[in-house]
């Protein structure tokens, strides 16, 4: 019966459209592309103040996705936030004396962890402190601060 | 499940044609158990059916004999389909009994039923082929769904079965390039596909210009002579009930009013045949539907 | 079948048709394992109601996908927030759109067909003559249309959605200029699988599909025999299927929450 087989053939087609379709949505548009492949090594950093920053936010240089937040933890001793972040393997040649700030992807995106590169010959490994750290900023502050200066374009409040 | 049990000749059409005797999903039924003493292969007794408000049937007692063709008449709405509907289980009496072969049909299992059912064809009165499927697929839907035979055997089974109703050259067509007369044999051809022992024909008449009628009206006859197919034909046309039939049952009222021979029937004096085959307007079937009076409906009297 | 009375009123008469298709549901699903006989059929109706619905659920989804994006980068830009329109279309496809239109298309397109095509296999009684063949007609016509619904229900919405990511991406970066990289970076930092994949585009489409087969079968099941039959039940699966898609959605969605 060629006519049943072609339409046993084209539900097959159809059924596999489908589930790459299903497969393209979930590996393409969601987190799981974060989902770092490979080998990573950790590096901790400490922050007076890390905002909105959460779990398995995204660590960059250069605006590029180099790893991702594993661990917020308080410090009980100095009561700063102790990071650890999962670096993967492939970029191992980052400066010991890098910096790290909580960043925010535009004005309400979420925020993550930003390295500029410093200029020692040392490189990060695993277990390394990074020393140099910024804060996140926060947006009361900000706008406690716009507040109190006032603004000679501002409006009144609400 | 062994196919083909046995082969016999079927003399339908010239040249004579072979005939596959398949044996379905069980052999239980088959035509080869001894006869029975019985020779009624249907028997109805007590038969009491209502259908709403409506009682169908009050006590209906017949028989349709083996292997001759039974004519059941009647008015519109007497219950003619309801009554083979009752002949194979697909509807349930209230009181009263049907055996068919013996067996009480309202107790027997499902599949006790489907396999009642492979041995009876069932020609309804609109045809009912499968509208997905051309001519050749609709004749071997059942053979398809009942049987594993190879592919060659049901090629030649359903050819077989097509030219008997003169249509093998139709095979690749689909239903609704048909004519109701094509239509109607395709029905029957996909009917007797098992050679059943038993064959309903519901109104195959109507609609049928004289050629459709007689063609249809040959295969009848050819299928009761030839196989020895016990047919139960419901139809309204006493000419040609009369060319093929060995005996009529008139229904009227859920009872048999009257029944006999179809040459004589007509003439036997009751009121009930007087009107039916004289064609009366009025009589025991009444011209009017049950209202109340006349002149009160019409207010020119005062409602008792 | 008792002659239906012609609904006085849509609305009730629609609600009244789920609660009996709900009924039906046994028996559909009691008829599983006889059906498994007629696989073929099965695979046959899926590509019927499946593969036929692709073209009307692809154009519907690239264009939901576009105009979502279209509408979110304004609303999104009073807030400096157009890096998010990638991600708020693809929740907003995943959570809701995807599954409910895809599900309210597929009522409409197959659904229908559905609900006619058994109508008149009743009306000419062929569900009859299959009794008669001993062929069980609710095995052989009613379960595999409904199995095909329910697996084809998924995979149609699928389709949709990432035709809808697709839109919504023409409008964001190329026409209106969001930047590639934020639009995914963005949306890949926001979009959860189980949360918006799998528990919307799989689960809801799931259930939508099941509901809207069951009562386009059970209308075509228990259609009078009449043209006329016909024609009020298939009107009566889009409304019925209507209803319990939105009022399901609702349901769902709050358990989901
Ligand atoms: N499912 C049903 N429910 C209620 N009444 C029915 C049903 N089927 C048939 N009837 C009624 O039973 C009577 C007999 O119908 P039927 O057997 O079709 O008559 P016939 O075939 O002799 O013309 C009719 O009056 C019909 O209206
Ligand atoms: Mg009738």
């Amino acid at each position: 019966m060629t006519q049943r087989r072609s339409y046993a053939v084209g539900t097959g087609l159809f059924i596999v459209l489908g589930f790459a379709a299903l497969a393209y949505l979930a590996t393409q548009t969601t987190t799981l592309v974060n989902m770092d492949g490979g080998a990573t090594y950790s590096v901790t950093a400490s922050f007076t103040n890390v905002g909105q920053l959460k779990d398995r936010a995204p660590v960059k240089m250069a605006g590029v996705r180099i790893g991702s937040v594993s661990s917020i933890q308080l410090d009980p001793k100095s009561l700063n936030a102790r990071v650890t972040m999962d670096i993967n393997k492939r970029f191992d040649q980052i400066p010991a004396d890098s910096s790290a700030s909580v960043l925010t992807s535009g004005l309400l995106g979420d925020q993550y962890i930003g390295i500029q590169p410093g200029g020692s010959p040392e490189n990060l490994k695993n277990g390394s402190q990074i020393i140099l750290t910024q804060s996140a900023i926060q947006l009361e502050d900000l706008i406690g601060k716009f507040l109190v200066n006032g603004s000679p374009n501002s409006k009144k409040g609400k | 499940m062994v196919p083909c049990a046995a082969v016999h000749v079927a003399m339908l059409a010239d040249p004579p044609l072979v005939g596959y005797r398949c044996s379905p999903m069980s052999e239980t039924l088959s035509r080869t158990d001894p006869m029975p003493a019985d020779d009624a292969l249907v028997r109805v007794r007590g038969l009491t059916t209502r259908l709403g408000d409506r009682v169908v049937f009050d006590g209906l007692d017949l028989e349709i004999p083996r292997g001759k063709v039974t004519a059941i008449m009647g008015p519109s709405g007497t219950g003619k389909t309801t009554l083979l509907k009752h002949i194979t289980g697909q509807m349930q009496a209230d009181a009263g009994e049907v055996l068919v072969d013996g067996r009480d049909v309202a107790r027997l299992s499902r599949e006790g039923l489907f396999t009642l059912r492979e041995r009876i064809g069932y020609l309804f009165q609109n045809s009912a082929l499968l509208t997905d499927f051309d001519v050749y697929e609709n004749v071997a839907f059942p053979l398809r769904q009942h049987t594993r035979l190879p592919e060659e055997l049901i090629r030649n089974i359903v050819l077989t079965k097509l030219q008997a109703v003169g249509l093998r050259g139709a095979a690749r067509l689909m239903p609704s390039e048909l004519s109701g007369g094509m239509a109607r044999r395709v029905a029957l051809a996909r009917a007797i596909v098992f050679d059943p022992m038993l064959i309903l024909y519901d109104e195959p008449f109507v609609g049928l210009d004289p050629i459709a009628l007689n063609q249809v009206l040959k295969l009848i006859s050819t299928l009761n002579q030839t196989l020895g197919i016990t047919s139960v034909l419901v139809a309204h046309e006493l000419a040609a009930i009369q060319r093929v039939a060995d005996r009529v049952i008139l229904i009227a009222n859920g009872k048999v009013v009257a029944s006999g021979d179809p040459q004589h029937i007509a003439q036997d004096g009751s009121p009930w045949t007087r009107q039916f085959f004289g064609g009366e307007a009025d009589g025991p079937v009444p011209f009017h539907y049950p209202a109340d009076d006349y002149a009160v409906d019409l207010g020119l009297k005062e409602p008792a | 079948m008792n002659a239906r009375v012609k609904p006085r009123n849509i609305l009730v008469d629609g609600l009244a048709q789920i609660g009996e298709a709900g009924l039906f549901l046994p028996t559909l699903l009691a008829a599983v394992p006889r059906s498994l006989r007629y696989f073929r059929e099965t695979v046959r109706q899926i590509w019927f109601v499946g593969a036929m619905s692709l073209i009307i659920i692809m154009t519907s989804g690239l264009f939901v996908g576009m105009v979502l994006a279209l509408q979110l980068y304004h609303v999104l830009a009073i807030f400096g927030g157009t890096a998010s329109t990638g991600t708020v279309v693809a929740l907003a496809v995943y959570r809701e759109l995807g599954p409910v239109v895809t599900a309210l298309l597929f009522a409409g397109r197959a659904g229908t067909s559905i609900t006619a095509e058994i109508g008149l296999m009743r009306a000419t009684d062929q569900l009859s003559a299959m009794e008669m063949m001993a062929v069980d007609p609710v095995a052989y016509v009613a379960t595999p249309r409904f199995l095909a619904g329910v697996v084809a229900m998924p995979l149609l919405c699928c389709v949709f959605s990432a035709m809808a990511i697709l839109g919504g991406h023409l409008v964001g970066v190329t026409w209106l200029g969001i930047d590639n990289g934020t639009f995914w970076s963005n949306m890949t930092s926001n979009v959860h699988v189980w949360k918006d994949v799998i528990d919307g585009v799989v689960w809801k489409s799931l259930a939508f599909g099941a509901v809207v087969s069951l009562i386009s079968v059970h209308q075509g099941y228990t259609t009078p025999p009449t043209s006329e039959g016909v024609a009020y039940a298939t009107t009566r699966t889009v409304v019925a299927s209507s209803i319990a898609i939105l009022a399901l959605d609702f349901v769902l969605t709050a358990f989901m929450m």
